[in-house]
């Protein structure tokens, strides 16, 4: 062979070699660095979250006081600082700020590809105080008792909830997602029921939409992860009215399309225990399985075991995509826990509950 | 080309490359590093250590950049091979190329190395027990780089010899 083509094949290898090469080595750091940072410092972060062993201790605290200052040595601290008159009103708003905390947290570490995700994950909180704080209005109770001081517009669900008559909430909610269907209320086009039931449809669309904008691994976390939680809030929807009596199409108006689960057959039985047996054959029936006798008394069992599955699912997400968005969701769900659980702790020695009803309570309550 | 670029080629490649590589590798578990000690200074040292896994990569690269400099003659001498015509010339500076190359594109596992030293990083962080397991996960990386050097090495004493 002459030196010329021996020359020409080596160049043409090299030109092939690098730029496969170039490529995949492209790609590997493109859809990982952007991870490094965030999810090492979420598996840190997991490390300080409270065991059963502190919730046990806080569980024994008597009083608010006591439970504030055992907080102290955790990053509750700073959120805490500010409580002076130890009521579990001061106490619970100091608990959500720590976990809008958590969520701003997100959204400023993440890489821009998933951190709106984080940012629409905290507009849930505008739609249940939008919610609450409307029906509430409606019901003519003290509406701005149902402010949770967390969420991406908060200014404005105090001034919904400040609000003299319905008309001036329509002003507040001007330009907001929100406007068209408090309209269709105040039209009486739609029950209060409806409403929230809209709310949250609009809202789970726009996060499913962002889900399937992504690609490859983000798109497979974050489209199991909405359409979990479509799922866990119309298996509740669908139970909770079998268990009330109510019929097919009563119950498909309150719906979240979106989900896994097909809930038509779930839709036409007659009572709860066969609306269970139904669930049985679906993805959630070995959730539902451990549960079933609880279920059958309290669906606020079955509500803890669907938010363990997704914790769960998530945790095995990022243990199959280490350097992913499954983490950060993962951490989140496991904050949402513990502020429910620290809640719920707060109430119950307010309320003069001994320490192992507390305990037991407690454990109920996450 | 000449065989003078070829054997530049494999030397630069070989250092280039790896070193490259390591520069990705310790910065995406630099940054997991900086993300552990952000929440708890007391992650430093486990952390450390993991970082600085995939820096081994660039070493390689350089001990074949020196190699192939030495039996070229760059270093040291006369360049050896100068003869464009003759295939004697071209073969032996290819072998160099495809030494320094083997180093250079084995040296990318610097690059997942980094990546699973960044997720080890995390995983010591949430539990210190796990710091040993995450060394020899980071580690089976680091054997693609060592294969390529060794191969380098038969290719560079059995093709061109000193």
């Amino acid at each position: 062979m002459e030196p010329g083509a021996v020359s020409g094949i080596l160049d043409t290898t090299l030109a092939v070699v690098f730029t496969w090469v170039g490529y995949k080595t492209a790609r590997i750091i493109w859809k990982y660095t952007p991870y490094s940072y965030p999810n090492a410092r979420i598996r840190a972060m997991e490390a300080k979250l409270l065991s059963e062993q502190r919730f046990n201790e806080l569980a024994e605290s008597r009083t608010l006081q006591n439970f504030v200052v055992s907080l102290e040595d955790t990053e509750y601290k700073d959120y805490l600082a500010g409580v002076s008159d130890y009521t579990v009103e001061e106490i619970e708003r100091a608990l959500e700020r720590a976990l809008a905390g958590t969520y701003e947290l997100m959204v400023r570490i993440l890489p821009k590809r998933s951190a709106p995700f984080f940012r629409l994950m905290l507009e849930e909180w505008d739609v249940r105080n939008v919610a609450s704080v409307v029906k509430a209005k409606l019901a003519g109770e003290p509406a701005s008792d149902y402010v949770m001081k967390i969420g991406t517009m908060l200014p404005k669900v105090k001034a919904i909830a400040e609000a003299k008559t319905m008309e001036e909430i329509l002003v507040v909610l001007e330009g907001t997602p929100y406007e068209e269907p408090y309209q269709k209320l105040l039209l009486g086009e739609i029950s209060p029921e409806e409403f929230e039931t809209e709310l949250y449809r609009r809202h789970y669309n726009k996060l499913l939409s962002y889900a399937l904008s992504k690609k490859e691994d983000e798109r497979i976390i974050l489209e199991e992860f909405v359409r979990l939680k479509i799922d866990k809030l119309n298996i509740l929807t669908v139970l909770r009215a079998k268990a009330a009596g109510m019929s097919a199409e009563d119950i498909r108006p309150m719906l979240i399309p979106g989900g896994s689960v097909r809930l038509d057959p779930l839709l036409h039985v007659d009572d709860l225990s066969m609306a269970l047996a139904e669930l049985d054959s679906t993805r959630y029936g070995p959730v539902i399985r451990d549960v079933r006798e609880e279920v059958e008394r309290d669906l606020g069992v079955l509500e803890r075991a669907l938010d363990r599955h997704i914790l769960e699912r998530m945790n095995e997400l990022s243990r199959f995509y280490p350097l992913s968005v499954a983490a950060p969701l993962g951490y989140i769900l496991q904050k949402e826990r513990e502020v429910r659980k620290l809640r719920a702790i707060a109430k119950l020695i307010e309320d003069g509950v001994e320490p192992e009803r507390i305990k037991e309570l407690a454990g109920d309550a996450a | 080309m000449d065989p003078i670029v070829y054997v530049s080629l494999g030397a630069a490649l070989a250092a280039g490359i790896a070193g490259a590589a390591s520069a990705f590798g310790v910065g995406i578990a630099g940054a997991a590093a900086a993300g552990v000690v952000a929440e708890d200074e007391k992650n430093f040292k486990n952390a450390l250590i993991l970082e600085g896994l995939p820096m081994t990569q660039s070493i390689y690269g350089l001990i074949t950049l020196f190699l192939i400099l030495m039996v070229s003659g760059i270093l040291g001498g006369g360049f050896k091979f100068t003869d464009p015509n003759s295939m004697d010339h071209i073969v032996k500076s290819a072998i160099l190329l495809g030494a320094g190359l083997t180093v250079g594109l084995t040296g990318l596992s610097a690059i997942p190395q980094g990546i699973i030293a960044s997720a080890s990083i995390g995983a010591v962080a949430k539990n210190p027990k796990t710091f040993t397991q995450g060394i020899i996960f980071s580690a089976m990386a680091e054997t693609m780089a060592i294969f390529g050097l060794v191969g380098a090495l038969i290719m560079i004493v059995t093709g061109v010899g000193f």
